[in-house]
């Protein structure tokens, strides 16, 4: 009886146990101390940023009056960057579609071809486009041509990564389905595999045409060819006006193809 | 040659489960076999030996005299078919293109790649639709059907592979009564009017008893019983389906080794 | 002996569906249109193969390895771009996004303009911003860290007024019944609904930004970027290798990185 009634006495007191110790203040103390070390480290004086916000309100009332004189050579060159979006687009798809099945692991032949496609994967998406733009440019010569396949190259590693994460997540039971009546390797893939991802993988490439377009943009600042380059040039020049203008073209464009893509994933489901 | 040929057979999965232990079975061509048992008993495992969706840890599995295994896997593959408890059809696909996809390891594969199909193969399809009485839902789409209607979709599947033998792994568990009724009907007759070898898992003892020439009880991967219905008594069935205790429950084992 | 005309699709009419052709056609015609602004040319490009190959070939020098502490310098100026500009971007878009969130916000009119607010800030690259913000306070890392913070407030931003569009409104109303006031229920009903989802966000979004911070150096703002680009432009091949190789690696090891605390840590908050 003693037992018990001490216990009810430790019930009925009113200090609760200890609390456990929470991980989070630690890791908060050590991030704020990162980030003063590399404000530190990148001698970010917050007097430059200071003056820099006043003068921002100045600066950016340059911006004010766009010069649209040029529009029509804007528009053309808008039109070509577009262009090289889609067929980097493209050949990102093309590519992506033979090696996404490979470096899926449970449609991959063996696992020595899914580790070397995930490897090739991972390395195109790892190279920046605008490193391949260089080299690109440098084989093939100035031009939106050199653009395009640096986007294809770098997004075909990311569309490539995406389709294989979606075919490695198809049904188990459907993969089985379709092997026990003796298909091979390619029938499995077009019957087991992509019906059974396909609303996600045009999701995936809805993404990739929209980054692609704003990618293209910037390509022209390392000679690939579209409106980057026009950017440049008026920046450097100092000819806000026509920046301005330049910006606002890109903007909308960029503005279009989202609502468009938004649009053509609704319709989709 | 479409005799099933299973020896000194044992099946351990990675995590350490023994599904399998020194199984010895020979299946005759045409006979109607079922497999009885309790979850975890090894059914399944034994069934996809068959087929090789399972590979033996050590015994041979032969099918009409060769190993299921290797180069001659897709041309076994493609006279043995499999008949699914989840029915495993391609959701977004239509009745017909699941069905044709019994045809994919019998003509060379460069059209069906493309989907293309060679009008012979529509009319085994529709053959083996209409052996099921299926016809009019040909061009729907496979996941808008009912369950029964899917399962007869995938016995469709089997027989347009014009398959020597069909497993069937749990072919009624996720169905009502009546739907039950009609598959396993549906599966002996293809026995008695086309010849073919049918192995059956279940677990509903009545069906077993009705519908079987052949019933091989199993237990913690071991065959504990195999005979005719007629003599299944109830202490064979005690036998099959006792449970020694909490040791020796498999079916927390067997889950996780699919897991 | 088999001829084309016994070959046939899985459709009632063995033809395929009109939209499916239709929409191909389109695709190739715009393509086929699109070819010579592109200035695509498959003749040109087998043949600039053989230039690809000793361009490849080039790379193989023996690498400058006098540039390293100068590349290591750069690699770490370009790490720690990336993490200042994600948190700042973190902290600010924690409070916009629930300006941004139907359900938390004060007004609808506030809801409207952090929205259109929100898509404006990602709908530029980064670049863009970076040559804006360079042209603005001059050279080097800050206006490269302004860039990056503003586009990923954009995108987190309105990814965070999602996740707070869909918590569970029941556990809200138990707060709000207890007489929260305005601020505590987003504190303590909202937030910590939203925040696991955000958790995983933030990787990817580092992830991200490395890769867009490796670049814009190009323009001055700061990292990697415009030793990668002198390097190219100077033939310095014995550089150039050096520099991709720690790109590929940084960003390489970011993705494991990110991967394996994916799995981890995001498991272990939503149980």
């Amino acid at each position: 009886m003693t037992l018990l009634k001490s216990k009810l006495v430790a019930s009925l007191s009113k200090t609760l146990p200890p609390r456990p110790r929470s991980p989070v203040p630690v890791w908060l103390a050590l991030t704020l101390a990162l980030l003063w070390m590399i404000v530190y480290d990148l001698e970010l004086s917050f007097e430059t940023l200071a003056y820099g916000l006043a003068d921002m309100g100045e600066y950016f009332s340059r911006y004010g009056k766009p010069d649209f004189t040029d529009l029509s050579r804007y528009v053309h060159l808008m039109g070509i960057t577009l262009a090289t979006a889609l067929w980097g687009t493209v050949f990102a798809l093309v590519v992506a579609f033979f090696l996404a099945p490979l470096a899926a692991r449970n449609f991959a032949p063996n696992v020595v071809i899914y580790r070397i496609a995930r490897e090739l994967l991972n390395f195109m998406r790892a190279m920046p486009d605008l490193l391949l733009a260089l080299i690109f440019v440098t084989a093939l010569g100035l031009g939106p041509l050199p653009g395009a396949l640096a986007l294809g190259v770098h997004t075909a590693g990311f569309l490539g990564k995406f389709f294989a994460e979606s075919l490695e997540r198809v049904d188990k039971g459907v993969c089985d389905g379709v092997a026990s009546t003796g298909a091979n390797f390619a029938q499995m893939v077009m019957y087991a595999g992509w019906p059974s991802i396909l609303r996600e993988a045009l999701g995936n490439v809805l993404y990739i045409l929209d980054r692609n377009v704003r990618m293209a943009s910037v390509l022209g600042l390392v000679g690939a060819g579209g409106i980057g380059l026009a950017l440049h040039d008026t920046l450097r020049l100092f000819e806000y006006g026509q920046s301005a203008a330049l910006i606002l073209v890109i903007l909308a464009t960029i503005l279009l193809i989202d609502y468009a893509s938004a649009w053509l994933r609704k319709r989709l489901d | 040659m479409s005799d099933i040929s299973i020896q000194a057979v044992t099946k351990r999965f990675p995590n350490g489960f023994e599904a399998l232990k020194g199984i010895h079975v020979a299946i005759k061509p045409g006979s109607f076999t079922i497999i009885l048992g309790p979850s975890g008993a090894g059914k399944s495992t034994l069934l996809r030996l068959m087929n090789g969706l399972e590979t033996p840890t050590s015994g041979s599995v032969h099918i009409g005299g060769e190993v299921v295994n290797g180069k001659q896997l897709r041309r076994i593959r493609s006279k043995v078919a499999m008949v699914f408890q989840q029915f495993n059809l391609i959701d977004r696909l239509s009745v017909v293109t699941n069905v044709l996809t019994g045809r994919l390891a019998h003509r060379s594969w460069v059209g069906s790649v493309f989907y293309l199909f060679r009008n012979e193969d529509m009319g085994i399809a529709q053959e083996a639709l209409s052996r099921v009485a299926l016809t009019d839902k040909a061009w729907n789409r496979a996941d808008k059907l009912s369950g029964g209607q899917q399962q007869r979709v995938g016995i469709a599947r089997a027989l347009a592979q014009r398959p020597k033998i069909i497993l069937a792994d749990e072919p009624v568990a996720s169905l009502d009564p009546v739907s039950s009724e009609e598959i396993m009907t549906l599966l002996r007759d293809i026995c008695d009017r086309d010849g073919i070898t049918v192995v059956v898992n279940l677990h509903q003892v009545e069906l077993a008893r009705r519908f079987a020439d052949r019933i091989i009880g199993m237990n913690s991967g071991k065959i504990v019983f195999d005979g005719s219905p007629a003599q299944m008594t109830q202490t064979a069935l005690h036998t099959i389906y006792q449970r020694e205790g909490i040791e020796n429950d498999n079916s927390l084992d067997m889950a996780l080794a699919y897991a | 002996m088999t001829t084309v005309s016994t070959w046939r699709w899985p459709t009632p009419s063995g033809r395929l569906p009109l939209p499916l052709v239709g929409s191909v056609l389109a695709l190739l015609l715009t393509l086929w249109l699109t070819a010579p602004i592109v200035e695509v040319d498959f003749v040109r490009l087998f043949a600039s193969g053989g230039k690809m190959l000793a361009f490849a070939g080039q790379m193989f020098v023996t690498p400058d390895w006098a540039y390293v502490p100068q590349l290591l310098a750069k690699m770490l100026e370009t790490m720690e771009m990336t993490v200042l500009a994600t948190a700042i971007a973190v902290v600010i878009s924690i409070p916009l996004g629930v300006l941004a969130a139907r359900n938390a916000t004060p007004h609808v009119v506030v809801y409207r303009l952090s929205r259109d607010l929100l898509s404006l800030m990602r709908a530029l690259p980064e670049l863009v911003w970076a040559l804006v913000f360079v042209s603005a306070v001059g050279l080097g890392p800050l206006p490269g860290v302004m860039a990056l913070a503003f586009v990923t407030v954009g995108f987190m931003g309105k990814f965070f007024a999602e996740s707070i569009e869909v918590v569970d409104h029941k556990a809200v109303e138990g707060v709000r019944a207890h007489g929260a006031g305005w601020l505590q229920v987003r504190l303590f009903a909202m937030l910590p609904q939203a925040l696991p989802d955000f958790v995983g966000t933030v990787m990817y979004i580092l992830d991200h930004n490395l890769r867009a911070a490796a670049i814009l150096g190009l323009v001055g703002a700061g990292g990697i970027g415009y030793d990668l680009v002198m390097s190219m432009r100077l033939f310095q091949y014995e550089r150039l290798l050096l520099i991709a190789l720690a790109i590929y690696l940084v960003v390489t090891a970011l993705d494991r990185a990110s991967d394996s605390f994916r799995r981890r840590i995001l498991n272990g908050i939503k149980q």
